[in-house]
C-alpha cells in the first residue's frame, strides 16, 4: 500500500522535547479541519452501529433457522420450564440426544429430559450450562454421564467454556450474558457473545448444527483399530494425571452437587458403556471411581457404574461412543430403569 | 497480545487516548512504557534482553560517538555489533550450528549423548531479529557519522523497542526515527485517517485473507506425501498469497498505528507480485523493503556491491541473499531459498544483459511484455515459496516431484478435484487482493480513493469492515514473520 502523508510529523523548533511549551499549538484552520473530522467520525461510527444493527438482527434470525442441538439454544427455546432430568456430561451423553433419542427415552419414562451435555465438555462447562439452565427452569434430577478424562485437564473446562464456537449459536439472553459476565472463566467470551460478534462471525451461519458423527456415523458399527484407540485415548488423556488439576475439578464438581442437593435436586451420576478393551486403557479409574463415590455419599447422590455392561463391540459406532443400537440397548436395559426409579 | 486481538485494540486506544492528553514531552515516557509493557506480555523475561541489548547498544553508540581515533571507534564498533547479534546466534542459530556440525562429522543431527555438542533447546524471543538488525544499523551510522549518537536513554529505548514495529519491523532506521522524537506529534485528522485506513487495510489482509488461506496451507503441507497434487498446487499459490497478505498486513497495520500517533515508519511492501523480474521483486523496493535495504546498506555495499570484480560482484549477490535467507530461519530450507532467489536473480541478469548484446530491439509489446515478466516473476518466486514453507528439504521435493508427475493428467485432476466453498471464497479475495493492487500499480488507488466523494470512501470501509466481523478469521494466529 502506497500511501504518502502529506502531515507533517516535524513541528515548530519552540515545540521541541523539554521545552517549556508542552501543548501543540493549533492553527484556526486546523481546528475546523479537526471539528470537521470528529463531525465525520461520529456519523460513520453511527451509520456503522446502525448497520451493525441490522447484521446482528439477521445473524440472530440465522441461528433461529439453524440451530438444532447447542445447549445454549436448547436452554433459551426450552419448551418447557419444569423438567424431570436434565443430562449433563461429555460426549457419552451426547448420544442419548442424537436423533430421536430423547424423545425415544422420554416415551419409554414418561419424564420430560433435556439433554444438556456437550461435547468435551467438563465439569466448568456443565456447570454453566445448569446455571444458565437454572436461571429460568427447574428440573427434579440432574443426570450426570461422568468421564474421568473431563477431570484431569483444563482443556475441557476452562479452555472449553472460553470456547467461541460454544456461543455461536447461543442466541441473546440478558440472564446468559449475566452469567458469563458474573463467571470468572467466561468473562474472557462475554464482551463477543453481548455484542453478537460470535454470531456475526460464525463461518457455519447457513448450516445445521448437526454433527457429521450424528448425521453420518451414529447407525455404524466400529471395527476397532489399535492405532485410532491408542490415538484417541492420547487425545483424551493426558500423559500423567496431576492430582492438583484432579482435585480442583472434583472440588468444582462437589460443590456443585452440594448446591443441587440444597435445592432438593437429586443427583444421579451414571458411567457409560465402553468397549472392555478400551476401559482397560483408562488410567486409574478406580481411583477416579472411589474419589468420585466419596464426593457423593454426604448428599446422598446415586452413582451407577455402567462402563462394562452392554458393551458389545457392535454397539459402538467408533472407539467409544455408543452408536444406535447401543443408546436403546442401554436405556431399554439399564437407563429407563434408574430414570423410573428415580422419578 | 496480537495485533488481530480484541485485547490489542482496548490496549491501543488507551494509549493513544492518553498519548494525545499528556504533554508532549512525556509522551516519549509512556510509548516506551507501553512498548515495554506490550512486550512483557509474550514474556516478562525477554524485557531484560530487550532492555540489555538496548543498553550496550546505546553506551557503545556513545563510546562511537565520542572516540578520537579510527582503530578505536572500529573496535567499539566491532564489539557494539558482536554484542548485539550474540543473543541472536544463541536463541536463534545455536541448535542449528550444532545439528548441522555434528550431521558433518558424525551423521548424527538429533542431539542427545551421542552428539558431539550440547543443544540448548531455546525458544526465539519475539523480535529478536528485527530489533538486533535496528541496533547494528543503529551502530553503523553512528560510526559511518550518517548519525550523531543519541544521548537520550529513553528515546534510544523507544527507537529499539516502539510497539507497533517491535515484533515484526519494518526495521526502521534510527536516521528516520529518532528526529521524530525531538518534534512532538500533533493530532491531525489527515494523519489519523490514514492511519486508519492503513490498519483497516493491514488488518483485512490478515484476518481475511492470510489466515483464511493457512488452513488450507497448513493442513496440505502437514503431510505432502499424503496430499494430492492438485490440493499441493493450489496450496503453494495459496500460501504466495497468505505470506504476502500475513507480513505486509501486519507491516501496513504497524505504520498505520505508528501513523495515528505522529509516526512515520518505512514503507515495507510496495505491490511485490506486479514485479517484472526477481531483481525488481527483491532490490528494487517491492517486497520486506526495510530488511533489503538493511542488507544493501549493512552487507551488500560493506562486501564492495557491484564496485568490485564480475566473480565477487556475483558472489556478493548470492552471499547476500543466501544471509538473508538464514535470517529467515535457522535451517537449510531457508538457506537453500535465499540461494535460489539470489540464482534466479544473476539469471535474470545474465538473460537482460544478453538480450540487450543479441537482439536489443526485439521484444514482445508493452503491455504483453510487462504481464508475461510478472507471471514469470510470480511463479519463479512461487517456486522459491515452496522450500520456505515446506517442513523439510524432502517435504520441498517430495511438492515439486508431486505435482511434477501429475502434469501430464493436470486438467483431468483439476476438473474432479472437490472443490469446497471456502476454496472458492479464497480464490475470490484473491481476485479482490489483486485488483486493489493492480488499481493501485497502475492507477494509485488509494490515492485516488482519498479524492472520490464521502459516501464511495465510507462505502469501501464499510466492506472492509464488515469483511472482517462477517468472514474474518478471529483466532488470533500469529503472524508468520514474528516467528522469525
Amino acid at each position: 500500500m502506497h500511501i504518502k502523508s502529506s502531515h507533517s510529523v516535524k513541528a515548530a523548533p519552540a515545540q521541541f522535547v523539554g521545552q517549556k511549551s508542552t501543548t501543540s499549538v493549533t492553527a484556526p484552520g486546523e481546528t475546523s479541519a479537526t471539528r470537521i473530522f470528529w463531525k465525520h467520525s461520529l456519523l460513520f461510527v453511527l451509520i456503522g452501529l446502525l448497520l451493525y444493527l441490522g447484521l446482528y438482527l439477521v445473524a440472530e434470525q440465522l441461528t433461529y433457522q439453524n440451530t438444532v442441538r447447542n445447549r445454549f439454544f436448547a436452554i433459551k427455546t426450552a419448551p418447557h420450564a419444569q423438567y424431570d432430568y436434565v443430562i449433563l456430561g461429555a460426549s457419552h451423553a451426547v448420544v442419548f440426544d442424537y436423533d430421536d433419542m430423547n424423545a425415544h427415552l422420554e416415551e419409554e419414562t414418561g419424564a420430560r429430559i433435556l439433554n444438556l451435555s456437550t461435547l468435551g465438555g467438563g465439569v466448568t462447562v456443565n456447570r454453566l450450562l445448569l446455571d444458565y439452565f437454572l436461571a429460568e427452569h427447574q428440573t427434579k434430577n440432574v443426570v450426570y454421564f461422568i468421564d474421568s478424562f473431563a477431570f484431569y485437564s483444563p482443556e475441557w473446562n476452562e479452555e472449553r467454556v472460553q470456547d467461541v464456537q460454544l456461543l455461536q449459536r447461543a442466541p441473546f439472553d440478558p440472564a446468559l450474558a449475566w452469567l458469563l459476565i458474573k463467571t470468572l472463566e467466561t468473562r474472557p467470551v462475554a464482551p463477543g457473545y453481548l455484542l453478537g460478534f460470535y454470531q456475526i462471525n460464525n463461518p457455519d451461519r447457513f448450516k445445521s448444527d448437526i454433527s457429521e458423527e450424528e448425521a453420518t456415523r451414529f447407525d455404524k458399527t466400529y471395527r476397532p483399530v489399535k492405532q485410532i484407540d491408542q490415538r484417541r485415548l492420547a487425545y483424551l488423556y493426558p500423559e500423567q494425571v496431576d492430582q492438583t488439576t484432579f482435585q480442583r475439578y472434583l472440588t468444582e464438581f462437589e460443590t456443585m452437587v452440594r448446591e443441587l442437593h440444597e435445592q432438593d435436586i437429586n443427583v444421579i451420576v451414571i458411567k457409560a458403556p465402553l468397549p472392555e478393551r478400551v476401559y482397560q486403557m483408562l488410567p486409574a479409574e478406580q481411583q477416579f471411581d472411589e474419589a468420585v463415590k466419596n464426593v457423593l455419599r454426604p448428599y446422598e447422590a446415586s452413582f451407577h457404574d455402567f462402563s462394562l455392561v452392554s458393551n458389545d463391540e457392535e454397539f459402538f459406532f467408533n472407539t467409544d461412543h455408543l452408536n444406535r443400537t447401543g443408546v436403546e440397548k442401554f436405556c431399554e436395559s439399564y437407563l429407563k430403569s434408574v430414570l423410573v426409579l428415580n422419578q | 497480545m496480537l495485533f488481530n486481538s480484541f485485547t490489542f485494540l482496548a490496549f491501543f486506544t488507551a494509549i493513544v487516548f492518553v498519548y494525545y492528553l499528556i504533554p508532549s514531552k512525556y509522551r516519549w515516557l509512556l510509548l516506551v512504557v507501553a512498548s515495554l509493557y506490550f512486550y512483557s506480555i509474550f514474556h516478562a523475561g525477554y524485557v531484560l534482553l530487550l532492555f540489555g541489548v538496548t543498553l550496550v547498544v546505546y553506551l557503545l553508540g556513545l563510546a562511537i560517538g565520542s572516540a578520537q581515533s579510527s582503530f578505536r571507534r572500529k573496535t567499539f564498533l566491532t564489539l557494539g555489533v558482536v554484542i548485539a547479534l550474540a543473543p541472536l546466534f544463541v536463541f536463534k542459530y545455536f541448535d542449528f550450528f550444532a545439528a548441522s556440525l555434528d550431521t558433518l562429522l558424525s551423521g548424527n543431527e538429533t542431539g542427545g549423548e551421542t552428539s558431539l555438542l550440547p543443544r540448548l533447546g531455546l525458544l526465539l524471543p519475539a523480535g529478536l531479529s528485527f530489533y538486533t538488525f535496528s541496533c547494528v544499523s543503529y551502530l553503523a551510522d553512528v560510526y559511518t557519522k550518517k548519525l550523531n549518537p543519541e544521548w537520550h536513554l529513553g528515546r534510544f529505548t523507544l527507537y529499539v523497542a516502539f510497539f507497533p514495529k517491535l515484533l515484526a519491523g519494518p526495521i526502521e532506521r534510527a536516521t528516520t526515527f529518532l528526529p521524530q522524537l525531538l518534534s512532538p506529534t500533533r493530532f491531525t485528522p489527515e494523519g489519523v485517517t490514514l492511519g486508519l485506513q492503513l490498519v483497516l487495510w493491514g488488518l483485512f489482509k490478515k484476518v481475511v485473507i492470510a489466515d483464511r488461506l493457512a488452513v488450507f496451507v497448513d493442513a496440505t503441507y502437514q503431510t505432502p506425501a499424503f496430499a494430492s497434487p492438485v490440493a499441493l498446487l493450489i496450496a503453494t499459490y495459496f500460501y504466495a498469497f497468505q505470506i504476502y497478505c500475513d507480513f505486509s498486513g501486519y507491516s501496513d497495520i504497524a505504520i498505520g498505528l505508528a501513523r495515528i500517533m505522529g509516526f512515520d515508519l518505512m514503507e515495507n511492501f510496495r505491490r511485490p507480485y506486479f514485479a517484472r523480474s526477481v531483481p525488481e521483486f527483491w532490490s528494487k523496493n517491492r517486497w520486506h523493503i526495510s530488511l533489503n535495504t538493511w542488507f544493501r546498506d549493512y552487507l551488500y555495499i560493506p562486501l564492495g556491491g557491484s564496485r568490485v570484480s564480475k566473480p565477487r560482484f556475483y558472489f556478493n549477490i548470492l552471499a547476500v541473499y543466501m544471509v538473508s535467507g538464514l535470517w529467515h530461519g535457522a535451517a537449510w530450507t531457508f538457506v537453500l531459498w535465499g540461494g535460489l532467489n539470489g540464482f534466479f536473480h544473476l539469471m535474470s541478469m545474465a538473460v537482460a544483459g544478453l538480450k540487450k548484446k543479441i537482439a536489443p530491439n526485439v521484444g514482445l509489446p508493452g503491455p504483453i511484455g510487462t504481464i508475461l515478466g510478472i507471471l514469470l516473476t510470480f511463479h519463479l518466486i512461487l517456486m522459491t515459496w515452496v522450500f520456505f514453507r515446506a517442513a523439510s528439504f524432502a517435504d520441498a521435493i517430495t511438492i515439486f516431484s508431486r505435482v511434477w508427475q501429475a502434469v501430464p493428467q493436470l486438467p483431468t485432476l483439476l476438473k474432479s478435484f472437490p472443490y469446497t466453498g471456502e476454496i472458492y471464497l479464497s480464490l475470490a479475495l484473491i481476485g479482490v487482493l489483486l485488483l486493489v493492487e493492480a488499481l493501485d500499480e497502475w492507477r494509485a488507488f488509494w490515492v485516488n480513493l482519498r479524492l472520490r466523494p464521502v459516501y464511495v470512501r465510507w462505502a469501501f470501509y464499510y466492506v472492509l469492515l464488515f469483511a472482517l466481523l462477517v468472514i474474518g478469521q478471529w483466532g488470533q494466529k500469529q503472524f508468520v514473520y514474528m516467528q522469525f
